[in-house]
């Protein structure tokens, strides 16, 4: 199971990467992908949406279930990854990378607290 | 929960397990795309040994079939299996089955795992009949794929023809198979004491057999356009309204047939019906479906088909569509997804 340095993670098995200022982007861990099995489906939110915290932000679909993205923070849907809904293989392919699924603008701005390193990520999955 | 005696067999090649029916089984090895392939293009293996098995003998057994089954056990002969349904009295399916005919007197009925024990009491309720249950003394295998008979010879021996039965010997083990499945793929199911399977399922991996699981054998089943109990069919339908018309045979008196009888003549209500979705999106059981003339319905088994790349499924529509002119729409999540009315096999439309 890859669990980059480097990366934020949260409980719901999300990781977020710090871009610009108070952008971050949003994917699911490798462990999620794995859990999920083969996703065949992923519905992204329309770019420049604005989202509260916990709104239900992506919907991933394997063949065996359907799985939610939460929003881990209220902001501004600022990129969403096209590349994923026309191949959503790239969840279970390239979770990290190619994979990703959105970036938002954090409303306040972008704070840790709450986000687990790759060591506390890596705990939570063992 | 009860394991397959398979179980350790099945983890060492990876296998993740889900809880089916009170049984732990397979539900993927590598992948459920990739397994699901490996049967469309070449040949797979199952252990589906929470599938109900028991054997039906003595002077009243081949009465009982003809009496509490919906198709005509006279329609073929022993050496030969059939699928037929059980039904209540007003013709809603209790069950749905494969019959293995040994001989005229002997035959093993094969229900839903779900269902083992009410088909049994239904048959333990008839006269002159002696019922064993096989489901804990032997495991069951399916074999699938365009290649499966290349498999079968190789390793067994011998292939059985659709349908037909067979019994060999093997490495010192009985085998007894059918040319049945349920992936719309020619194979067969094979039904082993659980040493056997263990030897069996070893020389199908050596052989390059893929393992797959109960994820893939949905996703198979779904796209050849086959029914699942509990899902598409179930106590409330009928096997008219669900379109097993061919499993029917109103040419014999059985438990359910006035029902049928009338539908016949009437026609029914609402009809079980294939669709494809023409944009994203994946139907699920539970989601509305609403036609261009005005019919309305419930999706009953939806998934995306791993052949065509799309969404599709089946839903009870009523009144029943016009299959040449009407179009369609799927609610998923707020959005109607329009589609297109098929007749499955969905792979092959």
């Amino acid at each position: 199971m890859q669990i980059p340095e480097g990366l934020l993670y949260n409980h719901e098995h999300e990781w977020i990467q710090r871009k610009d200022g108070s952008v971050v982007r949003i994917g699911v861990s490798d462990y999620a992908q794995d859990q999920l099995g083969d996703v065949v489906y992923v519905e992204l939110p329309v770019d420049g949406s604005t989202v509260a915290k916990d709104d239900l932000l992506v919907e991933i679909e394997s063949t065996k279930s359907v799985g939610e993205v939460y929003a881990p923070f209220a902001g501004t849907v600022v990129a969403v990854n096209q590349a994923v809904a026309d191949s959503p293989e790239l969840v279970n392919t390239s979770p990290y990378d190619d994979g990703w699924l959105v970036e938002i603008d954090v409303a306040g701005g972008f704070s840790e607290a709450g986000l687990l390193d790759a060591t506390a990520y890596k705990d939570l999955t063992e | 929960m009860k394991r397959s005696p398979l179980h350790q067999t099945n983890a060492a090649l990876g296998a993740r397990f889900v809880d089916f029916g009170g049984w732990e089984m397979p539900v993927q090895y590598e992948s459920v795309l990739a397994e699901h392939r490996a049967v469309r293009n070449s040949v797979g293996f199952f252990d589906v040994t929470h599938l109900g098995r028991f054997e039906l003998t003595g002077p009243g057994a081949h009465h009982a079939i003809r009496k509490l089954l919906c198709n005509d056990i006279e329609r073929v002969e022993p050496g030969h299996s059939q699928y037929t349904m059980i039904l209540n009295e007003s013709g809603g399916i209790i069950d749905d089955m494969i019959n293995w005919w040994w001989a005229p007197d002997e035959f093993w009925v094969l229900p839903n795992a779900a269902n083992q024990q009410r088909v049994m009491d239904a048959f333990a309720a008839q006269p002159g009949c002696t019922l064993a249950d096989l489901q804990m003394s032997t495991v069951l295998i399916a074999l699938q794929g365009p290649h499966a008979k290349d498999v079968f010879e190789d390793i067994l021996g011998a292939a059985p023809g659709r349908f037909r039965l067979v019994r060999t010997e093997w490495e010192g083990g009985c085998i007894s198979m059918a040319g049945t499945g349920y992936t719309g793929e020619s194979g067969g199911e094979i039904c082993t004491d659980p040493n056997t399977g263990v030897k069996l399922t070893e020389a199908l991996v050596e052989a390059g057999v893929t393992p797959c699981g109960l994820g893939a054998r949905d996703t198979l089943r779904l796209e050849a356009g086959l029914a699942l109990w509990g899902e598409d069919i179930d106590e409330t339908t009928t096997p008219y309204e669900a379109g097993i018309n061919f499993a029917v045979s109103l040419d014999h008196e059985f438990v359910g047939r006035e029902t049928l009888v009338r539908q016949k003549a009437h026609g029914v209500g609402r009809k079980l019906t294939g669709f494809v979705l023409q944009d994203r999106g994946i139907p699920r059981h539970g989601y509305k479906i609403r036609t261009s003339a005005g019919g309305r319905g419930d999706v009953t088994s939806g998934n995306m088909s791993p052949m065509l790349g799309t969404g599709i499924g089946m839903a009870y529509i009523s009144p029943p569509p016009d299959m040449e002119a009407d179009a369609i729409e799927v609610e998923i999540r707020d959005r109607w997804v329009p589609g297109r009315l098929a007749t499955p096999p969905f792979h092959k439309v």
